[in-house]
């Protein structure tokens, strides 16, 4: 597998390692996603996935290897560089902006898409309202999709657990990223909750974002990706359709056939 | 909401009537001096309030960057000759010059360390304002300071000077809601809220809060230059740590992240420790018993009441209460 870009690759990372004093959390790992794919990244605990994660979001710089998105080079850019060229993430801890309303935790992320700041505010001129009104708009479309328009005055810390992590991806989504990093998004739902997960992570795709997921459901994991990654040890073992690599004896080895490190 | 828009703007137009019309019933010169003291620790308290409130870092420094602003326009009218009223902006300018350079050096860490860093800026100002004799004198202060004026209008006793103030403030109030109502002040909140998630979303954090400094800065650094010309004498004290202590008060008990809670703040502030002088030596001990009680049963402070009790009403009314211990995200700008 090389890393030149391809028509229509919109990741490619390539001998990517990040070293952690004497632990290699990610050694030499190689993968692309292609646009409009939707990619599940699974692995035991500790086989640092949330590590790649972070690489690719910008808030870790790797140690070695190179990290391309949408054809220009971006390994060690910033968190907020990412952000902006169109990298959104949600975190495995829910993440969201706890003393502000639905709302505004929706507005806020729509940093990247709005221009009127400050000046304009001040002056109240039509580009100033025009962007407001249309903001607002945008924001309760996102919080529909997500489910929560009833919820747009609720405040974030408030919610249910489950509203939480719908409110996470609502804010992923309001930066209008062209790659969506999420970290375990089905963590601590029950089944139903999961399927819903699904079918909104369907219709994510369906709006033109590209995901990439990390997820230990497998039941998710299975219904909804193209494609997986394997790691483990920080190292990639198998990569390919989902009914293949599930079924791969090295994969299932991994996963099940050895002491529970986490236990 | 269109009703609830309209009350509130009722509401401000009334408050700025009441406050436009307070010299009047006053009736003494006591009083007219107090109100003025108001709405200097207002607008301070307002400029604070947009790194304390609105970025969520604690800074000591803040007094540091009046006194910054005090002693330019000071230095600027008593020895060059320049027109106080001049002096104001340059003042502001100055005061964000240093703000520039300390956040720029500071905001590197957040929280404690932070707060501690401007501590230390804030010393290494009071000390230089201190033994720079040639410049301050020291100690002994700047003196004769002259009084502001624009042609006739000569800003030398309370009355006219708290116009001048309350004007000051009111611009300030707004400037502040228009940030919270735009795409720069949502990038604030969400800095304050969660900086990784703001981060990713494009907003580059260190940016955002050193744009939030050098603001409150410029603002302290003009409401310090108004001081020295009120009271015209400005001592190395301007900067010192109970003015910074003051301060942070006010806009805690007032409610933090909020536009009405610093003015409000000020003003418990500037009466509380009026009316408590009957108390004599016992001031500073009951004021310090309410200042705590007021952070233990009122973390949102006085205008947190209000949000209380407009929430009890709703849920009264139409849908279940929405629990809040912070101030919202507008909190008095709404």
């Amino acid at each position: 597998m090389n890393a030149t870009a391809n028509a229509g690759e919109i990741l490619s990372v390539s001998n990517l390692t990040r070293i952690f004093g004497g632990l290699t959390a990610v050694r030499d790992v190689t993968m692309s996603v292609q646009a409009g794919e939707v990619v599940g990244l699974i692995g035991p605990n500790g086989a640092g996935k949330t590590t790649l994660f972070n690489m690719l979001g910008g808030s870790l710089p790797p140690s070695s290897g190179s990290i391309r998105f949408d054809g220009s080079d971006c390994t060690g850019a910033p968190s907020h560089v990412m952000g902006q060229r169109g990298v959104s993430r949600t975190f495995q801890i829910t993440s969201l902006f706890p003393s502000l309303t639905a709302l505004d935790n929706v507005r806020s992320a729509a940093y990247r898409t709005t221009r009127a700041g400050w000046g304009a505010a001040i002056l109240r001129n039509a580009a100033y309202r025009r962007e407001e009104a249309e903001l607002r708009r945008k924001a309760m479309e996102i919080l529909a999709f997500c489910d929560l328009d009833h919820r747009a005055d609720t405040l974030a810390d408030s919610m249910s657990y489950g509203e939480q992590r719908r409110l996470e991806i609502a804010i992923a989504l309001a930066a209008e990223p062209r790659l969506l990093l999420l970290d375990e998004p089905a963590a601590g739902m029950n089944p139903e909750e999961g399927q819903r997960l699904v079918e909104m992570i369907r219709r994510i795709r369906a709006r033109g974002v590209t995901v990439l997921l990390v997820e230990h459901h497998m039941r998710v994991v299975a219904s909804v990706c193209d494609r997986l990654v394997v790691l483990d040890h920080g190292v990639k073992i198998a990569e390919g359709a989902p009914a293949q690599v599930l079924n791969d004896p090295e994969v299932i080895r991994v996963y099940l056939g050895r002491e529970p490190v986490d236990a | 909401m269109n009703t609830n828009s309209h009350g509130q703007t009722l509401a401000i137009a009334g408050g700025v009537a009441a406050a436009a019309v307070l010299p009047f019933l006053s009736g003494n010169a006591y009083l007219e001096h107090l109100l003025v003291l108001w709405m200097l620790y207002a607008l301070l308290a307002l400029s604070l309030n947009i790194v304390i409130g609105y970025l969520g870092e604690l800074t000591f420094g803040h007094a540091a960057f009046v006194g910054v602003g005090a002693y330019t326009s000071a230095i600027l009218s008593t020895q060059f000759g320049l027109p106080p009223l001049l002096g104001l902006p340059l003042a502001g300018l100055v005061a964000a010059g240093f703000g520039l350079v300390i956040g720029y050096a500071a905001l590197r860490v957040v929280g404690p360390q932070f707060a501690i860093l401007t501590l230390g800026f804030g010393a290494i100002l009071f000390t230089i304002t201190n033994h720079w004799v040639d410049l301050t004198r020291g100690p002994m202060g700047i003196t004769d300071i002259p009084p502001m004026a624009i042609g006739p209008l000569a800003f030398d006793s309370a009355r006219p000077t708290y116009y001048l103030v309350l004007a000051l403030v009111l611009a300030t109030a707004y400037l502040c809601h228009a940030l919270v109502s735009s795409r720069t002040g949502r990038a604030f909140l969400a800095v304050r809220e969660n900086a990784p998630l703001a981060a990713s979303l494009g907003i580059n954090v260190f940016h955002t809060k050193l744009l939030g400094f050098v603001a409150a800065t410029a603002i302290a650094g003009i409401g310090g230059a108004i001081y020295a010309h009120y009271i015209r004498v400005i001592t190395p004290d301007i900067m010192g740590v109970h003015n910074v202590a003051a301060l942070i008060i006010v806009v805690i008990i007032g409610g933090r992240g909020t536009i009405l809670g610093p003015i409000l703040g000020a003003l418990v502030y500037i009466g509380l420790l009026e009316s408590l002088r009957v108390a004599g030596p016992l001031r500073m001990v009951i004021f310090a018993a309410l200042l705590t009680g007021t952070v233990v049963f009122l973390p949102g402070g006085l205008v947190s009441l209000w949000q209380r009790w407009r929430n009890s009403n709703k849920s009264e009314n139409t849908q279940p209460a929405t629990p809040t211990g912070l101030p919202s995200a507008e909190g008095g700008a709404k």
